[in-house]
This record gives structure tokens, C-alpha cells and sequence, in this order.
């Protein structure tokens, strides 16, 4: 659930380049002649939302109305005792707030000629959202649009890489802290909480499984800023034979994530070492884009063909549902270069940064609005 | 993205018999569910959980899913044809759902090719099918449904869910029992870490470390720190605490699937006049809903009476739409159910949780929070937590703190100042 540091830096991301991203969803607009463009959010799912505006729906659900020309707005169902706080950590200065989106949209679209409105993603509204919305809206066209933001989302920007990196360092550590410890589950959870949050990420989630052997899977998904990095590691796994394998395939799987390959590539790679997986193992390797790491890829095609992107952070895994019911998985999140893939939450990629997190040095750094930054470089 | 198929379909049946107090508990549940949908004529319900809402697939599976989108489809019949089944959109949920053994069948479900839904669902032949979360139902799946069932009425079955859940079996209050100590320990957690100079998130990831060590599967918690401006509460901020700040609080942590809220307040130092003004006031609304408390009063009833208490002494309008009408809610595997509020004539019955807080603004010290959850009971409230209703404060970093280091335990000191009166609190 999204209870972390929400923050608006200009030397993370600059000022033109939260313009731009707008600017290139109007420009889609204009090409497909929609007036006025509404990007569905909730707290679980709102990452199209925070990519343009860095707008956080820490709870309940949102719309953002972005018009061919001119500023968003954002619609929501929040109270406007929070309004200060969003325009302070966002881009958006018109916020409005109501009970059902169709009455805001409506209020929107006073003074307006009726026109197209397009619905960013239309199969994943909630479909009573929908309806709302077209009786709400008489005299207007509401046409479904294809995921445009999420398009422009898959290959990050060079400031957004520079934050990936150092998200990757942050959840690489706690994943390979929270599994390389003797500890308990809800320590291993506690661990990673605690340095996660603690280096200022939005949010985190940390899921265990029991594997078998005595094993356990530490999955850890974190959300700093807008963007998304995940790894999963196996505690207490070293010494069996299908941990190693499964660390093997992945590695495997990893070495082949170059530009053009596809999720069937991947398999392939990793084939060898799954067959060597025990008998009766339910084994699968799939690549999930840090642009859909908030839903682990779930709402997306599940094809085996789309090509890795040049640029794009995706996160691969090799995951197992055991014989005897167990399960493991073990993942990284992989910039893939033209040069081949970077691993950005390999263990001991904290140590090859400049500095460790503030959470596990002690240190604390301080950004221009007062936020740490976990890989210990100022703002200044 | 999946980049190659499973080798074997992504199935899982039902673990060994359950445990008895388990097993009473399902009938239970199934029970009430069925009544419930005979009187909505109902010939089956299907329970969609989006990912942030997951208390009705939950009340089915007892499961911890992490799925994007789950199911549990529930046939009107009891007969052994009739299977009770859960879908995720996430594999690794099978074998938490096996784990927990609630269910006949459970299968992982393609958000794009629903069918391991749709055709179970097909073979009910139902005319009439209840939606939990209808509202919230993606038209990818929604029009799947259809697809499937073109001469079934689709309804919502959100506000019977609601209903159905209300009401909180032993078993149930058992385990909010054990969200209860949590917390208390959350709580303590906030308080001991409370210094000049610790930004509010730290706070919460101090809290977070905290309550997941003690089994805690979520969390939902709002923050805010300063003076008498703060008009609300979010997710933290880069703030630094300062001395004199008040910090208040949301903590609201899930175990075993069970929400529950403590509403607190501190002051990072000794508190100001004001401020000891601000919590007799807010107290004394907390009381007056709680002798409000007793099974057959409606929510209004608790909302009014604890307004009350503000307006005799001159602070209603804080009370209103401008500021924060809602003064608690109900609690279960929902955080937020039936909301106290004036106007919400729902009744409350025997064995309801939920939390009493009238946290609002009002100049006194800016935004107060203070509240407990409660169970109604025929012989009024029971406090579920223990933490005591006070001011707290913290010393560390203040000069009350450091005369007191020699004797005294940092942080969570207790509140020495005199009463300041209900009647200057006007």
C-alpha cells in the first residue's frame, strides 16, 4: 500500500521533461483527433497517472483529464483537504474533487463543445466508471484508446534510469539481506521494510513463500518515485540442487535479454536448466516491464513473441511451483543495452555504487526538498 | 509478460480437512452468504478483489493472494456438485489458497482468457448472479461475464458482502484481538523513534520494520507533523520533525487478514497549552460516541453524539464537509467499512467493530487525531486496544528529555501535565 515518500525533485527529473511527457500524450491526441483524453488510477494501479503529473493516489481512485491542449486535470475521489499537499508534490495545479467521477467530469466539460473523449486503457476501467461517464457525458463521443501512456513508459528516460539504478541498489540489498541473514519470515519482511522505506521509496511489497528443504522465497517489489524494480531471491536454498538450478536458469535467462529477443528466447535460454529441475517441478520464465511491475505484468497479453525493447528495465524471472506444493522464485530487474543486459539488483551492486543506502550506512542525505537519496549523492 | 507456458495447468486442490474451529467458521460464512442470497434470489456469487480490494475473496479463501485480480465463485447450492472455487491472476497464490484449504478448487486465472472462471460459472446455469466489487470490475472481465452468461442478470452483490460481514464471529474477533496488540506495538513504535530532525518517513519505516516483525501483512497509515496549520494527513513527507511539533497518525495494521485502526497523537517535547486543550476536547468526543455505543444505535447516532461535543463548545463547523465529517468507520477485512458519519442510518449491531475518531481540524492545535476501535456489545463498547487515551510526548532531543535521560526510558513519557479543563477548550 502506498504510504512512502512522495517527492518532486527537479534534479531528478527536470521541469521540461514532466512537460514533455504530456506533450507527447497530446500529441497522440491529436492524432487520433481526441479532444480530451481520462487515465484511470487506484492505489493499487496509477502509474500512468504518476508518470505524468507525479501525481500519488495513496488511496481510493482517480482520473486524470489530460485535453489536447492545455493542462491536466485530475479528478478524484479523495477529500480537498489533500489538495495542497498533491499540487506540492506534483505538476497539477487544478484538482477537483467529488463523488462520482461522472458529476466531475461533467463540471470539466462545462463551456466545452462536445467533442471526443478517449479513455487511456479502456479495458481495465472499472466498466460502471465507463457508464458513468458516458451518461455524465451527452452529446460527446467516448472512444476506447490503445495503453499510449503506458507505450510511452517502456524505455526510460536517461534521469529515469539514473533513478532505476538506484531504486535497484536499494531493493537488491534488502532482497539479498533480508534471504542472506539466519532470520524468520516476518524478520526478513521487517528487514526489508525497514531499509526500503527507510531510503524513501513510495512503496513496497514484500511477499514470502515456502519453498521446499526448508527454503524460502523473499520477493521484494519497490516503487521509488515513479518507477518500479523488483528482485527475488531464495533464503536457506544454497545448499540445495534446485535452488541452484533455478539460479542457474535465471542467470541463463538474464544473459539473453538483448534488444529483440523475445520471452520465448528467454525460455529457450534457460531450458537447459530447467530441465534439470526435479520431476513434477512447474516451472516458467516471463519478463515483466518496470512499466507493469505495480500488477506483475498480470493485466498485460500474455504473448511469448514482443520483443525486448533497447532501453527498456524489465524484470525476469524464474519461478517454480514445487512438487509438494512449495514455491520459488528467483528474480532481477535487467536494463537491456545494446551492449547486453545490465543487472541493476545483482548482488553487490549496492557496493559498486558510490555509497551505500542511508539505511544500511547510517547516513542520511538530504535532497533540495529535504528527501534522502539512497545512493548518497546531493542535490545541491 | 509470460514468455513461455507452464508444463503443467496451474491447478490446485483443497489441502487436507480443515482444522474444526476452522471448518465451523466456513460453514458459518457459507451459511450467511446463502441466506443472504436467497433473499436477493441470487443463484450464484462471484467475488472479485481487485488489489486493493480483496476482504471478500479473503472472507472465502482465508489467503493471503497477491494477485492483481482474484476470484471466488460461490454456487447458491450446498450440493457436491456445486464446488466452491478461487481464480488469481498470480500462480504463486495456489499455494497459499491450498495452505489455507477453504476452497474445493483453485486455479490461476488469464485476465484475457477468463475461462477457468467463465466455464465453471457456464455449467451453474445461473439466471441471476451476484458481483462483490461489481462497481470496481474491469470491462475486460466484465464483458468476459457477459460473454459467457448472455441471459444472466448481472448484479452487484458489494452492500450484501458488506452486510454479511458486519457481524464478527468469535473466531473473527480472535484474530482482531491479535491486530489489536499490533497495534499497540505500532503505536509505541511511533513514539519511541520521535526526535527533532527524523523526517516523517522514517517514521514510517521505523513503524513498518516494527509491525511486520510481529507478523503485520499490511499496513495502512496517514501522517502529517508541525504546528496548529496542519489541516489533514497523507503519505509522509521529507519533513523534519521539529521541537514542539505535533506528529498524528493513522496506523492501521492487517493480520490474519484483519484491519485495525489506533488514532494517536504526540508532541515532540512538552506539550503546549493548546494542545492539552486540543485532546480534552477530541477526548471527550471519544467518550460521548462510546456511551453512544450499544447495539441497535445507527451510525448517525455515534457520528451525532461525538459532533455534539464540538459543537457545545463552539467547534462545529469542524465538524462539516469543509474540514472531515467522518467520525469512524468499520473495520474487518476492509479497513474502512461502515462509515460513521451523520447520516448513515445504518444499524449497528451486536459484535460490529469500529473505530471511533473524531479527527478533524480545529484551531486549538491544528489537526487532532485520537481514536479506538471498539466491539459493540449488549453492555456497550469493548476498547480493543490497550494503549491508553492520552497525549503522548516524546523527550528525546529536547531539554525536558535530556534532564530526564538519567531516569526515565526515551520517548513514549508519559503525559504529566494537569487536565486544562473541557470548558477553555471553547
Amino acid at each position: 500500500m502506498k504510504r512512502g515518500l512522495v517527492v518532486l525533485d527537479p534534479d531528478e527529473v527536470p521541469t521540461e521533461e514532466w512537460a514533455e511527457r504530456v506533450g507527447g500524450l497530446q500529441s497522440r491526441l491529436a492524432d487520433e483527433r481526441v479532444d480530451l483524453a481520462l487515465v484511470y488510477g487506484d492505489v493499487f494501479a496509477s502509474d500512468d497517472i504518476a508518470y505524468l503529473t507525479n501525481l500519488c493516489i495513496y488511496w481510493n481512485e482517480g482520473v486524470l483529464a489530460v485535453p489536447a491542449d492545455g493542462e491536466p486535470v485530475f479528478l478524484t475521489k479523495l477529500s480537498p483537504r489533500v489538495h495542497p499537499w498533491m499540487r506540492r508534490v506534483s505538476t497539477v495545479s487544478r484538482i477537483e474533487s467529488g463523488r462520482q467521477f461522472g458529476a466531475l467530469a461533467a463540471k470539466l466539460a462545462e463551456g466545452r463543445e462536445a467533442g471526443t473523449v478517449g479513455l487511456v486503457d479502456a479495458p481495465l476501467w472499472p466498466e460502471p466508471v465507463v457508464a458513468e461517464l458516458r451518461a455524465a457525458l451527452p452529446g460527446w463521443e467516448l472512444r476506447e484508446l490503445p495503453g499510449l501512456v503506458r507505450e510511452r513508459r517502456a524505455v526510460p528516460s536517461p534521469a529515469e534510469v539514473a533513478l532505476l539504478r538506484t531504486a535497484a541498489r536499494v531493493v537488491g540489498e534488502a532482497a539479498d539481506t533480508a534471504a542472506g541473514a539466519v532470520l524468520g519470515t516476518q524478520d526478513r519482511v521487517a528487514t526489508v521494510e525497514r531499509i526500503v522505506r527507510g531510503a524513501g521509496f513510495l512503496d513496497v511489497q514484500v511477499n514470502t513463500a515456502d519453498a521446499t528443504d526448508g527454503a524460502e522465497c523473499v520477493q521484494v517489489t519497490g516503487q521509488y518515485r515513479t518507477l518500479w524494480v523488483h528482485a527475488s531471491r531464495i533464503a536457506g536454498g544454497a545448499g540445495t540442487d534446485w535452488a541452484g538450478t533455478l539460479q542457474d536458469a535465471l542467470d541463463r535467462a538474464v544473459a539473453a535479454a538483448r534488444p529483440g529477443a523475445t520471452g520465448a528466447d528467454l525460455a529457450a535460454a534457460a531450458g537447459p536448466a530447467l530441465d534439470r529441475l526435479p520431476a513434477g517441478t512447474d516451472a516458467q520464465v516471463t519478463w515483466v516491464g518496470q512499466t507493469d511491475l505495480a500488477s506483475a505484468g498480470e493485466y498485460r497479453p500474455a504473448t511469448a513473441d514482443t520483443p525486448l525493447a533497447a532501453g527498456a528495465a524489465v524484470a525476469v524471472t524464474v519461478d517454480a511451483l514445487l512438487p509438494g506444493g512449495g514455491y520459488a522464485a528467483l528474480a532481477d530487474t535487467v536494463l537491456v543495452t545494446a551492449d547486453g543486459p545490465e543487472r541493476l539488483t545483482a548482488a553487490g551492486s549496492a557496493a559498486d555504487g558510490e555509497a551505500a543506502t542511508p539505511a544500511a550506512s547510517g547516513h542520511d542525505t538530504t535532497s533540495t526538498n529535504g528527501a534522502a537519496r539512497p545512493d548518497g549523492r546531493s542535490a545541491q | 509478460m509470460t514468455s513461455a507456458p507452464s508444463r503443467t495447468p496451474g491447478t490446485a486442490s483443497r489441502a487436507p480437512a480443515l482444522d474444526p474451529a476452522d471448518a465451523a467458521e466456513r460453514a458459518l460464512r457459507h451459511q450467511k452468504v446463502r441466506d443472504a442470497m436467497a433473499e436477493e434470489g441470487l443463484d450464484a456469487l462471484i467475488a472479485f478483489a481487485p488489489g486493493w480490494r480483496r476482504e471478500n475473496v479473503r472472507y472465502f479463501t482465508d489467503a493471503r493472494l497477491t494477485g492483481t485480480a482474484s476470484f471466488v465463485l460461490f454456487p447458491a447450492s450446498g450440493s457436491a456438485s456445486a464446488e466452491v472455487c478461487a481464480f488469481s491472476t498470480r500462480r504463486a497464490d495456489l499455494p497459499a489458497l491450498r495452505a489455507a484449504g477453504w476452497v474445493d478448487h483453485a486455479a490461476v486465472l488469464d485476465a484475457h482468457d477468463p475461462s477457468a472462471l467463465t466455464e465453471p460459472l457456464r455449467d451453474l446455469r445461473p439466471r441471476r448472479v451476484g458481483v462483490a466489487h461489481l462497481e470496481l470490475l474491469p470491462g475486460l472481465l466484465a464483458e468476459a461475464l457477459r460473454r459467457a452468461l448472455p441471459d444472466a442478470e448481472l448484479v452487484s452483490a458489494s452492500a450484501l458482502m458488506d452486510r454479511v460481514r458486519m457481524v464478527k464471529s468469535d473466531w473473527e474477533l480472535a484474530r482482531m484481538r491479535r491486530s489489536a496488540a499490533v497495534c499497540a506495538a505500532g503505536w509505541q513504535a511511533f513514539v519511541d523513534v520521535l526526535e527533532p530532525g527524523l523526517p516523517e518517513y522514517r517514521i514510517v519505516a521505523e513503524v513498518e520494520a516494527e509491525i511486520k516483525r510481529l507478523g503485520a501483512e499490511d499496513n495502512f497509515m496517514l501522517i502529517a507533523s508541525g504546528g496548529d496549520e496542519v489541516r489533514g494527513m497523507t503519505a509522509p513527507t521529507p519533513r523534519s520533525l521539529e521541537a514542539g511539533d505535533m506528529v498524528r497518525t493513522e496506523l492501521t495494521p492487517q493480520m490474519d487478514g484483519y484491519w485495525l485502526q489506533i488514532c494517536r497523537s504526540a508532541v515532540v517535547g512538552p506539550p503546549s497549552d493548546g494542545q492539552r486543550r486540543s485532546f480534552d476536547l477530541f477526548n471527550e468526543s471519544v467518550e460521548a460516541g462510546m456511551a453512544a455505543t450499544r447495539p441497535g444505535v445507527t451510525a448517525h447516532d455515534v457520528a451525532k453524539a461525538q459532533n455534539d461535543v464540538f459543537r457545545k463548545y463552539g467547534y462545529g463547523e469542524y465538524c462539516t464537509s469543509k474540514y472531515t465529517r467522518v467520525r469512524g468507520h468499520g473495520h474487518g477485512l476492509h479497513l474502512d467499512e461502515t462509515p460513521i458519519i451523520e447520516g448513515n442510518e445504518t444499524v449497528l449491531p451486536e459484535n460490529a467493530v469500529f473505530i471511533i475518531h473524531p479527527n478533524t481540524y480545529t484551531p486549538l492545535a491544528g489537526y487532532h487525531v485520537l481514536g479506538d476501535p471498539v466491539r459493540v456489545t449488549k453492555d456497550g463498547p469493548e476498547v480493543l486496544i490497550a494503549t491508553e487515551r492520552k497525549l503522548f510526548h516524546s523527550d528525546k532531543g529536547s531539554s525536558a528529555g535530556r534532564a530526564g535521560a538519567a531516569g526515565a526510558p526515551a520517548g513514549a513519557a508519559e503525559e504529566p501535565g494537569t487536565p486544562s479543563g473541557k470548558e477553555s477548550a471553547a
